[in-house]
């Protein structure tokens, strides 16, 4: 079962290789890893996507929570959270069915073309994990694909609750 | 962020708060501050500075009677170093330091490292790292330590600012010590060690998630709901069982333990890390279980309806299924002080995250209190009489009528005259399980052996370290040829520091453990494992060492005085014992097994009919 799992991280050298190793060391799986500093520069916030039964999961909280790095770490796909993901993708123009790329940009407000080379453009899109995949879909039907980058899944809790290091 | 916790130098109350030190002397005043009174370690181009500030340390701080404060103890190789500085952990319960180069000298304690994190031992290792400016740049003796070292130590720091070196130092040596103990590693670049610097005299780094933790285990308390459902379940209870793991020693609370036990009559077997928690001689010991524990102690686990483990983690050597594991028990209380143990492989069906200690003694008065006395109503008198029965009935035995020398005989001699007050070290194998067997143990820190990582070579070092903490206690390394082999070049350490340690090498001439496997599992076929053309003279290696009693024992008849004046040499002692090469372990609980499957061998009595030789499942046996 796929989770999204979020970590509030100490800001130190090395602590991400930390976080990284625990779940190479341990056999669990990494489908997404992202990794940015928060509003506070000291912490760094990071969202994996993994799956597993409750078991494994379980003991993916509680083995991270030891890492000494580890401020704070929750399974946000146990309540309702919000999660976007970002995909960037450069399509050739040769062989691009403008209409129905023009029809599936209007169909998609969350999708915009960023940047036009003479051959090639760049399809910005953000959205769930299954949306940039749907959308992705439909893209590559419609252009060849030259290149892609997604940026893995970032993601907060609904509502009020707040992910906050314990002191 | 990361900025140490700035007490102005005037108020730490430290007396050097405000002078000016090199990095280096930062190092050694903090080491000093933490009351660490030995070091072990090699030394080498980036940690330089730091081995020239302790000579001047040492130089300029001569104890009253002259001797060095922090005396630098030399091995033959860093992995040495490591281990003597887990024997030190072990045997006192402090934090044992070592302190190595970069490179080389920081990678070859990558060994002793992991196994401290996998058997919770407090050690810091201090590193040296070539300059900040050289760091990858494929510098000369230069290695990714903090890389290397994050997937073994509980913590590694790299000091990449050198106003941050003092707190970082001292918030090693809290990480190490607090909580589930473990090995924290500091990498220091030369060029911090040379940095001139203002001591400060206190302050630690902000570690907000792992102290807060930390303080939520600490304080955690046991309330009057807790206890009554504790001892609601136990009170429909019959036949409850202690099963005690490293963590009663680790976390001081084998007093506690033995009170818990005593007060309610209640019988206690212990994992190989947890031997000594318990006086192993008591009539309610049922010494060690699992893979080659008593097949007393394995059938009363098969046999009891309520399990209480405390500061055990169901590992594989233990409880190989799972789901089996104590499969009579209705109920299984855990407690530890690490979160992740429990339901981690068995699901407890109470568990406390706390001090053991603290929560043992208030069950204990709780149930006294609430007028659970099982002992004053006899309550457990028949499955104590099952427990004497048992222990009877399926006694540890070996064939006493052999004409070559069986090594359970030369544990035996040994713990006739030391009777479970020395410290026992080991390598790793047969000769591991055989001491752990029949040696008595009647404290805790007695016995020091590398549990989880099962390293070969760790005994030798062990005991050295073990020595410099305990120097009123005997210190015998129960060794077998193929482990003591790995850290061979130890011995001249003993002989070079004068240490009275006894050093036995049970010569079976191979490695003994993995041959059983191989006659057990692979038809006999004994792959690298047979030492028998091998050359080597390990009495003459011994003197060639500098030990001055050597001696190599193959007579029987010869057996009870040789050991005696071995154990009474008045200083280092090595003694070689040709043993039987066909002695097995037994009992034995193979690889997946269930307890029900356990071979007891020809000595023991079974209560099952013995499963025939298994040819081996390969892939899942380990």
């Amino acid at each position: 079962m796929r989770r999204i799992i979020a970590i509030l991280l100490q800001n130190e050298a090395g602590a991400l290789v930390r976080v990284a190793g625990l779940f190479s060391a341990r056999g669990y799986n990494i489908d997404s890893l992202t990794v940015a500093a928060t509003h506070d520069p000291a912490i760094s916030r990071l969202t994996l996507v993994t799956s597993g039964d409750d078991a494994v999961i379980d003991q993916i909280v509680k083995q991270s929570r030891k890492l000494i790095d580890v401020l704070e770490i929750a399974d946000l796909s146990r309540s309702d959270h919000l999660e976007s993901e970002l995909l960037i993708v450069k399509i050739g123009l040769a062989g691009l069915a403008a209409a129905e790329f023009d029809a599936c940009m209007r169909r998609h407000p969350a999708a915009c073309v960023v940047d036009q080379g003479a051959g090639s453009r760049v399809v910005q899109f953000s959205g769930t994990g299954r949306d940039v995949n749907a959308f992705f879909a439909e893209l590559s039907n419609l252009a060849p694909v030259l290149e892609l980058a997604r940026s893995g899944t970032a993601a907060v809790g609904r509502g009020d609750v707040v992910l906050t290091p314990r002191t | 962020m990361n900025a140490v916790l700035e007490d102005p130098p005037e108020t730490t109350g430290h007396p050097l708060a405000g002078a000016a030190m090199s990095g280096a002397d930062v190092v050694v005043q903090v080491l000093a501050d933490e009351g660490v009174e030995v070091v072990f370690g090699y030394s080498g181009g980036a940690i330089l500075p730091v081995y020239d500030a302790v000579f001047r340390y040492n130089h300029e701080h001569p104890k009253a009677d002259g001797a060095e404060p922090l005396p630098l103890i030399v091995p033959a190789n860093e992995q040495g170093a490591g281990f003597m500085a887990q024997g030190y952990a072990r045997a006192s319960g402090r934090v044992g330091v070592a302190l190595v180069t970069s490179g080389p000298g920081a990678t070859n304690t990558v060994t002793p490292v992991r196994d401290a994190m996998a058997d919770s031992i407090p050690i810091v290792v201090l590193c040296g790292q070539v300059p900040t400016g050289a760091i990858g740049t494929d510098a000369f003796q230069e290695a990714p330590i903090s890389n290397i070292m994050a997937a073994c130590a509980k913590h590694v720091f790299l000091v990449t600012d050198a106003d941050r070196l003092e707190a970082t130092l001292r918030t090693a040596f809290e990480i190490a010590r607090t909580g589930r103990p473990g090995p924290v590693v500091v990498d220091i670049p030369k060029d911090i060690q040379n940095a001139e610097l203002r001591f400060r005299g206190s302050g630690t780094l902000p570690l907000p998630g792992y102290r807060a933790r930390l303080r939520a285990i600490d304080t955690a308390t046991l309330d009057a709901a807790r206890c009554a459902a504790f001892f609601d379940a136990l009170g429909r209870a019959r036949r409850p069982l202690i099963y005690a793991g490293g963590g009663v020693i680790a976390g001081d609370a084998a007093g506690a333990l033995r009170d818990f036990a005593r007060a309610f009559a209640m019988p206690v077997t212990t994992t190989l890390m947890g031997l000594g928690a318990v006086d192993t001689t008591e009539p309610l010991s049922l010494q060690m279980l699992g893979m080659h524990g008593t097949a007393f102690a394995n059938y009363a686990v098969e046999d009891c309806d309520f399990l209480i483990a405390v500061g055990a983690r169901f590992d594989d050597r233990v409880a190989g299924v799972p789901q089996a594991f104590a499969g009579g028990a209705r109920y299984i209380a855990h407690f530890d002080v690490d979160p992740a143990e429990i339901d981690k492989v068995k699901r407890a069906d109470w568990h406390h995250l706390g001090n053991l200690a603290r929560a043992l003694d208030t069950l204990r008065i709780y149930g006294l209190q609430h007028g659970f006395r099982p002992r004053e109503q006899d309550r457990y008198a028949p499955w104590h009489a099952h427990l004497a029965a048992l222990k009877r009935t399926h006694a540890m035995n070996y064939d006493r009528a052999s004409a070559q020398i069986q090594p359970y005989a030369v544990i035996e001699a040994i713990n006739a005259i030391t009777r479970g007050r020395a410290i026992i070290s080991t390598g790793v194998g047969q000769h591991q399980m055989w001491a752990a067997q029949y040696f008595d143990f009647r404290e805790p820190r007695l016995w020091l052996t590398s549990g989880s990582m099962g390293t070969m070579g760790f005994g030798l070092p062990a005991a050295i370290g073990a020595q410099f903490a305990r120097r009123d206690l005997p210190v015998i390394d129960i060794d077998g040829d193929a482990s003591i082999r790995m850290n061979l070049g130890e011995l001249e350490t003993v002989t070079t520091y004068g240490l009275p340690i006894k050093v036995v090498v049970l010569n079976n001439a191979g490695d003994g453990m993995v041959r059983q496997w191989q006659k057990l599992f692979f038809k006999g076929r004994f792959s690298a494992t047979d030492k028998s053309l091998h050359k080597k003279d390990f009495v003459r290696a011994a003197q060639a060492d500098g030990f001055e009693w050597a001696r190599r024992l193959a007579d029987p008849a010869e057996l009870p005085a040789v050991i005696a004046e071995f154990v009474a040499f008045d200083g280092p002692a090595f003694l070689e014992v040709v043993i039987d090469p066909d002695a097995g372990v037994y009992p034995m609980v193979g690889p997946g097994m269930t307890y029900a499957q356990m071979i007891t061998g020809d000595f023991i009595a079974s209560r099952q009919a013995q499963p025939a030789a298994v040819e081996a499942g390969p892939s899942e046996m380990f």
